[in-house]
């Protein structure tokens, strides 16, 4: 079924590509379609916009990320994971009086007296959502079409698909960005990034990934310039004394970009051609910017951040409107040690996105920055004694000045692990896997609309979004999430 | 002739024993004659019963079925049909000295290249009690081998069954083809040498060439492991208590990594441990808080893949599975049975992993690998996530064996240190831990009050026959060796390889590697032009080829590689290091299609090339260059650890090359380029590309009489030109 819809996904893409490919220097997997040049009206603005994903790998766990406060449900959720090796010292649990400090506090109260708090280590992020500048997205997961628990495990996967795949790491990073498993060539990002080039004076720079190589920021047309947290690297032999002779070096120079009829030797080329052609562009245009803010050190997402943050004060430097990033951070998979290593995890987090905020608000472009983490998937709500396993809902956070900050969106999941037919039970598929009541599609619907993408192209962007939304009969389900101003 | 040739053929569930009636014989082989008319002959067998069987699709049908063939065949006139054996005619003395019999795979796939109008195409062997056969549908023929003899029936024979001759007939000329006995060129035997191992030098060169791939492959791996891993970081102090703390050193263990690569003699072995490593993945950075000893632990999982690369892989799979840095590293140490009670459940992480990524994968393969689709066109899964929490019973109830006396750190606050042995010996069971419950997954029950033991030898069993595992497995040791995107055949002659070996064992790694380096699409010149033919060198690889190349050697005593993923400078990172994956996931994975290139538009996987970036390829160029001249420097040579705050650190060449053949060619450009490209390229650079460099380093202007230095940093030269060039990177 996803297949399908991605073969789809593909053609519409390509019938709608425009843009040039200014310094990309590589073949494009078809001919740019200079017709389709001027489709791109929603991009003609004149003023600047980012997208920041921040991915944190491994799964991060929900439970003890925004955790539920209300007495009612962290009775509930103290009791589920209170099993395991550490008991005694409340097993999984965090407990309630070390949560006082980080709750939540949003315009509008949760139904039913939910209430939430960010886990301890996350007062950064809490500062921001209270103020604000940050919200939180509920129980957020890749669906095909609006899932109830009953359909999930009714077997009829032909009228009720489930995305391919689930609880596996290197898929359901690859589904959450591009809508498809391993081996998927074209996300979301990068599909915002194809509708962005042909506004940008450089389009080698729409889509800017400091996470190596992800599905995310790749589009039809829209490459993924890779920078490294100290920036464009560059090759030391092209101009140091290595090679002593300057005709040497420029040999050198040639040798390593020179084309090639080999697939494998011209893509890399490719790659070589590209990153020196953009290096002293990149290197000036990051030295112009002396950020005051101050990112943690020993942070690697605050490193990359750092690395965003002057990437986008030299936008101007570098011909950009419209961009999209990626960073990411490791170590959430916490089958084991949840609760001693899960705490500097979310700390690095909390405080590398703050440190970014500020340097938002420092350059001038906080309500033109949105940034929003995602993760492979959600994990059980129940213990496997130091840790949880792998699950599918989410909680996620998005951030900056154009964000309706303060608020939850989405439905605030029931706590329980139980398998039964009552109420409280039909928002995860066992063990407290949340079973998504929003979309990815939705969730990337709503950025890209706020990003610029008119309504009539998002179903060409996100494959599943046509199953969602009053236009599907799913107004519950609606393709703009809300939670960014208009 | 072998008795069995005078016994009537059966297709299918007849026993050899049963077969009594006289067989259709020929008395010789010849050479081929397909295009002599064959002589009408009358055979009355129910044909359309037979087809309608091995048309039918899985081995299971064809087990069903009773048809009985050759229950009518009459005496036959002589029938050339195959050319196992060059003599004429009448009885013929045996071939000598015949090696060994072609397995009936290697008969039936050379059966097919060699007649491939009658055997069209590659087809999946079958089984039938004990007959191992392949029916090729577009011709409708059928070859069949019954213990000893070998059978022919279809079109070809006018429908009636035909002996054609005995197993040990078509040894020689099995034996010929699958040993490529003429290696035309050093070229070739470079080639060969660079996909079985890590380098190439004159003396392989030589006894390649002398011996013939096969035969040279049997003895390598033939060889006993060299030292092991776990003996060499004993042997140069890393195991000892002291203030050192090698207790919670990694870098010690990426050091042992190196060495095994650059330095171990047995480099056919070390290669296949390397391609192991990616796919039975542990990483220095992942266990290191939960075990003590994280670096001879990580030499004992090399060891462990060492010492099975040949082996068999159900004892690989069974010690990973125990060894305490895998139970470290997924969690299998240290996880408890559920606990209704409390809603406790027991860790899923190997129970996933050990599936996912260490035998069958997420999809139903087919034999070549290719996925097998539903009625909806999507790819049918393995397995559910019930598979997973069921079997996570069996992983419950490990933990590290400490019934080794423990050790005190010299260093405050004097922690007790687990015995180095804690993190080498399997991991024990605590049965009083290990789930009673029922395990059922992938079609296998474990009764509830199963045996720890007996539930993991189950467990494995299940893992291990499972049909995905010979595709899985043998696609993604081929993309280590060979090449990104191996065509459906060849993957389905590694897979049979693995599901069969010459005695018909299942698992045998040895037989699988072998078949992957002696398969025609790995030998055969056509891969040199082909536009997408072979695989992006990893670092990991460039780098060790070049160690051994260039005789690599620690002239302080210890081998002190730094780490090749985060160096003190990030610039110079090889954005890889030996057994330090990011994951489990490893640094790239097999279904990895670089997207926005021309291999995305064909969805061609590239998996080396999800480590290339705008960044990477530059930081590799630095990596080079800071060791091409004079190779690794330390501040410490003499003693295996480094010195931390040093006032003034020393830091001197440690760990370096011996280009003494180089030096002396260095002032003949031409000559310098063509040997470079004879061992570290398998001549694989094109000749426009050989001029271009050679014009490029006679911008030196070196002579005879020039300096040593100069000569040094000129051949440095000629080497960075070389491993930088993309046509050296593609390795084909």
């Amino acid at each position: 079924m996803n297949f399908i819809n991605f073969e789809k996904h593909t053609r519409r893409a390509f019938l709608r590509r425009t843009g040039q490919l200014a310094l990309a220097g590589t073949a494009a997997p078809f001919a740019i379609n200079l017709a389709a040049i001027g489709e791109a009206a929603a991009f003609t603005a004149t003023d600047y916009k980012a997208l920041v994903c921040v991915f944190l790998l491994g799964g991060n766990d929900y439970g003890n990320t925004v955790v539920t406060y209300d007495d009612a449900s962290y009775a509930k959720y103290s009791s589920i994971r209170a099993a395991g090796a550490g008991a005694a010292a409340g097993g999984i649990v965090l407990q309630k009086a070390a949560l006082a400090a980080t709750t939540l506090l949003p315009t509008a109260a949760l139904p039913e007296g939910r209430q939430y708090a960010l886990h301890p280590a996350m007062g950064g992020l809490r500062k921001l959502f209270n103020e604000g500048q940050a919200a939180v997205q509920l129980n957020v997961g890749p669906l095909v079409v609006p899932l109830t628990r009953s359909q999930y495990f009714g077997g009829n996967t032909v009228q009720y698909p489930r995305p391919p795949k689930l609880f596996s790491h290197n898929d359901q990073q690859s589904v959450w960005q591009s809508s498809s498993p391993e081996g998927s060539t074209i996300g979301w990002g990068g599909n915002m990034g194809d509708l962005a080039l042909s506004g940008n004076t450089n389009s080698l720079f729409t889509c800017i990934s400091l996470a190596g190589n992800s599905v995310f920021l790749a589009g039809d047309a829209a490459l993924q310039y890779q920078c490294s947290a100290v920036g464009a690297v560059k090759a030391k032999a092209l101009s140091d004394n290595f090679f002593y002779e300057p005709k040497m070096r420029s040999a050198f120079a040639e040798l390593i970009q020179q084309s090639s009829g080999h697939l494998l030797e011209s893509t890399y080329n490719n790659v070589t051609r590209r990153a020196i052609a953009a290096e002293a562009q990149v290197s000036s245009g990051i030295g112009a910017v002396n950020l005051q803010t101050v990112f943690p050190v020993g942070n690697s997402l605050a490193s990359q951040l750092k690395m965003v943050a002057r990437l986008i004060g030299a936008r101007t430097a570098l011909g950009n409107k419209r961009q999209v990033f990626m960073v990411q951070l490791g170590g959430f998979d916490l089958h084991d040690n949840l609760v001693a290593k899960q705490p500097g995890q979310l700390q690095a987090v909390s405080e590398a996105m703050s440190a970014f905020h500020a340097a938002t608000v420092e350059l001038g472009v906080a309500d033109k920055v949105t940034s929003f983490t995602a993760s492979d998937f959600g994990r059980t709500l129940s213990s496997n004694g130091d840790g949880s396993d792998h699950g599918w809902g989410n909680h996620h956070f998005v951030m900056g000045g154009a964000v309706n900050g303060a608020r939850f969106f989405g439905a605030a999941p029931p706590v329980s692990v139980g398998d039964t037919a009552a109420p409280e039970d039909q928002w995860h598929v066992g063990q407290g896997r949340l079973l998504p009541s929003t979309s990815v599609d939705q969730y990337a619907a709503t950025l890209a609309q706020w990003f610029g993408v008119e309504a009539g192209e998002l179903n060409g962007i996100l494959p599943n979004l046509r199953n969602f939304g009053a236009a599907a009969g799913r107004p519950d389900y609606p393709t703009n999430l809300g939670f960014m101003k208009s | 002739m072998n008795a069995n040739d005078n016994e009537l053929i059966d297709l299918p569930a007849i026993s050899e024993t049963s077969l009594t009636k006289p067989l259709v014989q020929s008395n010789a082989l010849r050479p081929p004659a397909p295009a002599q008319p064959l002589q009408p002959l009358s055979l009355s067998v129910a044909i359309a019963t037979l087809l309608a069987a091995c048309g039918g699709g899985d081995s299971g049908a064809d087990r069903s079925a009773t048809t009985r063939l050759g229950s009518e065949a009459e005496a036959a006139p002589y029938k050339p049909l195959l050319g196992g054996n060059p003599e004429q005619s009448g009885p013929q003395p045996r071939r000598q000295a015949l090696t060994r019999l072609p397995t009936p795979d290697e008969l039936m796939n050379w059966a097919e290249k060699k007649f491939p109008s009658f055997f069209p195409g590659f087809e999946t062997t079958r089984y039938n009690g004990d007959i191992v056969f392949r029916y090729y549908a577009a011709s409708g023929n059928i070859f069949a081998i019954l213990g000893q003899g070998v059978y022919v029936l279809g079109p070809i024979t006018e429908n009636r069954v035909v002996n054609v001759g005995t197993r040990a007939d078509f040894a020689q000329a099995v034996a010929a083809e699958l040993a490529g006995v003429t290696v035309n060129s050093d070229a070739e035997a470079v080639r060969f040498l660079l996909q079985a191992q890590i380098s190439a030098s004159e003396s392989e060169i030589a006894e390649v060439r002398l011996k013939g791939f096969a035969t040279w492959l049997d003895e390598q791996q033939a060889r006993p492991v060299a030292q092991l891993a776990w003996d060499w970081m004993v042997l140069t102090g890393y195991t000892v208590i002291d203030t050192h703390e090698y207790f919670f050193n990694t870098l010690s263990g990426n050091k042992m990594a190196w060495y095994q690569l650059m330095g171990a003699p047995d480099a056919v072995r070390q290669r296949a441990a390397l391609a192991l490593s990616n796919f039975f993945v542990v990483s220095l950075d992942g266990v290191n808080d939960t075990m003590n000893w994280t670096s001879p632990g990580m030499a004992n999982h090399w060891d462990i893949l060492q010492r099975n690369a040949f082996g068999n892989y159900r004892t690989l799979l069974d010690e990973i599975t125990l060894s305490p840095t895998m139970g470290a590293y997924l969690n299998t140490r240290g996880n408890r049975k559920e606990d209704p009670a409390r809603g406790r459940l027991p860790d899923e992480n190997y129970a996933r992993e050990v599936m996912q990524l260490f035998s069958i994968g997420v999809n139903q393969l087919n034999l070549d690998g290719s996925v097998k689709l539903d009625v909806a066109g999507a790819p049918l899964d393995s397995y559910t996530q019930l598979d997973v929490s069921n079997l996570a019973r069996v992983f419950t109830g490990y933990d590290f064996n400490k019934s080794f006396p423990r050790g005190v750190s010299p260093n405050p606050p004097n922690q007790t240190i687990d015995n180095v042995e804690s993190a080498r010996a399997p991991m024990v069971l605590d049965a009083r831990q290990h789930s009673t419950l029922e395990k059922k997954f992938l079609g296998t029950t474990i009764p509830a009050n199963t045996s720890g033991a007996e539930s993991l030898r189950m467990a494995l069993d299940t893992l291990f026959n499972h049909p995905n595992v010979g595709p899985f497995l043998g696609r993604q040791m081929i993309q280590r060796l060979v090449t990104s995107n191996p065509s459906a055949a060849y993957v389905s002659r590694v897979a049979s390889a693995f599901n069969a070996n010459r005695t018909g064992a299942r698992g045998d790694l040895g037989h699988m590697f072998r078949t992957i380096l002696l398969d025609d699409e790995a030998r055969n010149p056509s891969g040199l032009t082909s536009p997408s033919f072979g695989k992006l060198r990893e670092p990991v690889l460039r780098i060790a080829q070049w160690a051994r190349t260039f005789k690599l050697k620690p002239i302080a005593g210890f081998w002190k590689i730094q780490n090749g993923l985060t160096p003190w400078d990030v610039t110079t990172s090889l954005s890889q290091s030996p057994l330090q994956a990011p994951s489990v996931f490893n640094f790239f994975r097999p279904g990895y299609v670089p997207p926005s290139t021309a291999l995305a538009a064909s969805k061609a996987t590239a998996p080396e090339f999800q480590i290339v970036n705008e960044s990477t390829v530059n930081t590799y160029i630095n990596y080079l260059q800071n060791i091409v001249n004079r190779g690794y420097y330390d501040n410490a040579p003499s003693v295996p650890n480094n010195v931390n705050g040093s006032v003034a650190p020393n830091w001197v060449p440690t760990v370096v090359p011996d280009y003494t053949t180089e030096l002396a060619l260095a002032h003949d450009t031409p000559a310098l380029v063509a040997r470079l490209n004879l061992l570290l390229c398998a001549g694989q650079l094109s000749p426009a590309t050989v001029t271009f460099i050679t014009n490029a380093l006679a911008i030196d202007r070196l002579r005879a009489d020039s300096n040593a230095d100069f000569k040094q940093i000129h051949v440095a030269r000629a080497i960075m030109f070389i491993m930088c060039s993309a046509e050296y990177l593609v390795q084909k």
